[in-house]
């Protein structure tokens, strides 16, 4: 059993009390409700509880001693009703104070509670004991209280708690449940109670508040409704982007096979052309529509020698064909208008990864009119080294857009821009009019 | 506060309730063992602290009671002394009188100066009931007690404590007070006189502790009040046997009794005895006689002259004379020791017998003087200075 009392019943009782100068008992009010507890376990399926819980909400002082009993401690039932009159039926216990004295129920208490408990029929009837003790210079005086449930087994003393009466800031600041029986509390909600409650007792706002709540709902589910639409349409997209990559390349390939005829028929009497061709090339007809390569997920870089410029378009095309979504968005080359200063006119069709890799490591003879790598050494693309030049954007924005860079806003030249290469291999084809760490601001570093 | 003296506690009691106090402190004596008065502990007030005083109204009543104490605390309200007084009763929370038992209760009179003390003494009475009631734990306890309350000489005047002398165990232990039914109003008053107090009624307790329920371990002891104590000798002189094993009380308690009536027979007789001795001595010795005990007829003292040589004697009879012999001083009138005493000589081993009467005893007395004075008078001259 456990038992709490409201702390202003308990302080209502300690006043009381304590402005006596006598003895001093009374009635307690309340409710007595069953808590059940069911734990489940691994040991066992589960176990419940049950818990009796006594609450004091209120107190019922007598005016005096012997009020409701003679000196044999015979009580009087006509009086008793006098005293509780309708709140008969709320008696869960009842009190008594006296100073000075032990913290044990006395021969008439004890004879009273037996009455009590048969006439009220509470079978659990409760006994609460107040005593003050003071030192003998009066310096200290303590107030002391037990619960007593004397109908059981040796006079069987219950914890009793003050909700609130603690260390609220470690404890959880608990709401009583008590009701509140003030007959002025219920004047005043009656008559202001309309500016606040409707007819069925709710408070008005809380209604508005749900209707707020229930339209918004509305709208966000008429949001899904329009993502999902857009999304469909940008799938639709999607894939004609992606037949159009495959036609793309599958016109590069041609192109690529007839310029290996070309150069093949050049190359007898030709030089080998230069490492890096930093000027831009003829444009290719393809260039007029910008794309860019997907990333390749397997660098050539990796391999202690560098593959040939066949094997990386090959690589190349294989990627273009199998239309796999850009991966990591920051190893993506910078997006970029057409024609924005800094931007290295499209060169031709051909410009696989690795492109610098080949043109500046391998002895063959590489023909690529497209322009040479401009990496910076981390990775990022050359857009974005472009624009840290021209001033025009900031690294920030280069590497959200790098990020989260979409398809749509991927689509550079391919043969303007490389895609990215390791940084062992930017190392190597890093044109030289560059500083060591890629700051296209030239070699002046000031 | 311990030991509070009746006096500083009704100084302290609120003024209404003094009457009640004085009457239970003063007079107050409950139980068998009426030598030990009630005393007031602990007194407290149920008024606030800027009461002034004196407004004690509550307070620790200690009751001797089958050789325990019991601590009872009584409570009045001084704003209300016309109200009776509720109890806590100590330890003993199990006891619940019942109030119709209690008519100083019922009819609780205020103005009443003695209504709270025969309160207390029914309380008491119920409180020995409680007692008893508990002995039914054992059987072999209780049958003591049913063979004791059949027998009028003890039922009437038992008190049990029957408590558990380990509550761990449960080790069931009781006590039994009995009030032993000896008479001892003829013993002699002069022998009873000599206590500082006021004796107060004569009477010998015996105390039979059991420590276990199976009545294996036993312990008696006997309690007599002051003046019997004087009277008789101390416990030390009145061996009680040991409780035999097996034994019981109704066989046991009159077999002390009968011990104690034989002691107090016998010192009364002896006090008769001595009486006729000194009577025989003066009727033989007539003039001779100085002085004598005339209350307790324990000393006598004889001036004689034999051959012009004047000697005295001094008689002493003991507590058990005639069993025990008187001893005989003879105490030259002329003659000093070294130290400045009169020379004189003890005899404890003359012709006696105890089956003589008092007139034979002077004869005879008379007869050893005569043989003996004048070995006492060379004596006198050899070792004593004039």
């Amino acid at each position: 059993m456990a038992a709490s009392i409201s702390g202003y019943t308990f302080s209502s009782v300690c006043y009381h009390s304590a402005n006596s100068n006598s003895d001093h008992e009374g009635f307690l009010l309340g409710d007595v409700r069953q808590e059940e507890t069911v734990s489940i376990s691994d040991t066992q399926i589960s176990s419940a509880e049950l818990l009796q819980v006594v609450e004091i909400h209120n107190h019922d002082p007598c005016a005096q001693l012997f009020s409701f009993y003679d000196y044999a401690g015979k009580l009087n039932e006509e009086n008793l009703n006098s005293i509780l009159k309708d709140r008969r039926k709320n008696v869960i216990g009842w009190y008594r104070f006296r100073r000075n004295t032990q913290q044990q129920m006395s021969f008439r208490e004890q004879i009273i509670h037996k009455q009590l408990t048969q006439l009220l029929g509470v079978p659990d009837l409760v006994f609460l004991l107040f005593s003050f003790i003071s030192t003998a210079n009066s310096s200290t005086h303590a107030l002391e209280y037990v619960l007593f449930r004397p109908n059981r087994r040796f006079n069987q003393r219950i914890t009793l708690t003050i909700p609130n009466l603690g260390n609220t800031s470690q404890q959880e600041y608990k709401v009583s449940s008590v009701p509140n029986t003030s007959l002025n509390y219920t004047q005043v909600i009656k008559e202001h109670g309309a500016e606040f409650f409707d007819k069925d007792g709710v408070m008005k706002d809380i209604r508005t508040i749900f209707q707020v709540y229930s339209a918004l709902q509305d709208k966000v589910q008429a949001v899904c409704g329009e993502v999902e639409q857009s999304e469909r349409v940008r799938e639709k997209i999607q894939e004609d982007v992606n037949k159009l990559k495959q036609q793309i390349a599958l016109r590069k390939h041609k192109t690529a096979e007839e310029e290996k005829r070309l150069c093949a028929a050049q190359n007898a009497d030709s030089h080998p052309t230069p490492e890096e061709n930093t000027e831009p090339s003829e444009a290719s007809p393809l260039s007029r529509i910008t794309f860019h390569t997907p990333s390749a997920p397997e660098r050539p870089s990796t391999s202690p020698n560098p593959p040939s410029y066949s094997d990386l378009l090959s690589q190349d095309d294989s990627l273009l064909s199998s239309s796999s979504p850009p991966t990591s968005a920051a190893l993506l080359p910078r997006p970029q208008a057409v024609g924005s200063p800094g931007h290295p006119t499209p060169g031709p069709l051909g410009m696989g990864p690795g492109l610098g890799l080949g043109l500046g490591a391998s002895s063959n003879p590489v023909t690529t009119p497209s322009t040479p790598y401009l990496g910076n050494g981390d990775g990022s693309s050359s857009d974005s080294l472009d624009r840290q030049a021209a001033g025009q954007e900031d690294d920030e924005d280069d590497e959200d857009e790098d990020e989260d860079s979409s398809e749509y806003e991927n689509l550079v030249s391919e043969a303007g821009h490389p895609p990215m290469v390791s940084a062992s291999v930017l190392a190597q084809g890093r044109p030289a009019a560059l500083s060591p760490d890629g700051d296209a601001r030239g070699s002046q570093t000031t | 506060m311990n030991n509070m003296s009746p006096e500083v506690a009704l100084h302290r009691i609120s003024p209404e309730l003094r009457p009640m106090l004085c009457s239970v402190v003063r007079d107050g004596r409950v139980g068998l063992d009426s030598t030990n008065c009630l005393r007031v502990t602990d007194l407290k007030t149920g008024c606030t602290s800027l009461t002034p005083g004196p407004c004690c109204d509550r307070f620790k009543l200690h009751i001797p009671y089958a050789g325990e104490t019991l601590k009872w605390d009584i409570i009045f309200n001084a704003q209300y002394p016309e109200l009776p007084p509720d109890f806590i009763f100590g330890e003993d929370a199990e006891f619940l009188p019942e109030p119709s038992e209690l008519p100083h209760l019922v009819q609780w009179d205020a103005g009443d100066p003695e209504c709270l003390l025969q309160l207390v003494k029914e309380l008491i009475q119920q409180y020995h009931h409680y007692q008893c009631q508990r002995l039914r734990e054992s059987s072999r306890l209780l049958f003591e007690y049913d063979s004791l309350l059949e027998d009028p000489n003890y039922g009437r005047n038992m008190e049990i404590y029957a408590g558990r002398k380990n509550s761990w165990t449960g080790e069931f232990s009781a006590r039994f007070l009995l009030k032993l039914p000896v008479d001892f109003s003829n013993i002699p008053v002069y022998l009873l006189k000599d206590t500082a107090l006021d004796p107060g009624e004569d009477v010998a307790l015996l105390s039979v502790s059991f420590e276990d329920a199976e009545a294996t371990q036993v312990f008696p002891k006997l309690f007599l009040s002051p003046s019997i104590e004087h009277a008789l000798g101390d416990s030390l002189a009145l061996q009680i046997p040991a409780f035999p094993s097996g034994g019981c009380l109704i066989d046991y308690v009159p077999q002390v009794c009968q011990i104690l009536n034989n002691k107090v027979q016998y010192v009364i007789q002896g006090y008769h005895k001595r009486r006729e001795y000194i009577a025989a001595f003066l009727s033989h010795f007539g003039m001779g006689v100085v002085e004598y005990d005339a209350e307790g007829f324990t000393k006598l003292t004889l001036l004689l002259m034999w051959k012009d040589f004047c000697f005295l004697v001094h008689v002493d009879l003991p507590l058990y004379f005639p069993r025990d012999q008187p001893t005989l001083t003879f105490q030259s009138v002329y003659h000093f020791t070294n130290s400045g005493q009169l020379y004189s000589q003890v005899q404890v081993s003359y012709p006696y017998s105890p089956r003589w009467d008092g007139n034979e005893m002077a004869k005879r007395a008379k007869a050893y003087f005569k043989s003996f004075i004048p070995q006492f008078q060379e004596g006198a001259f050899a070792n004593g200075k004039l």
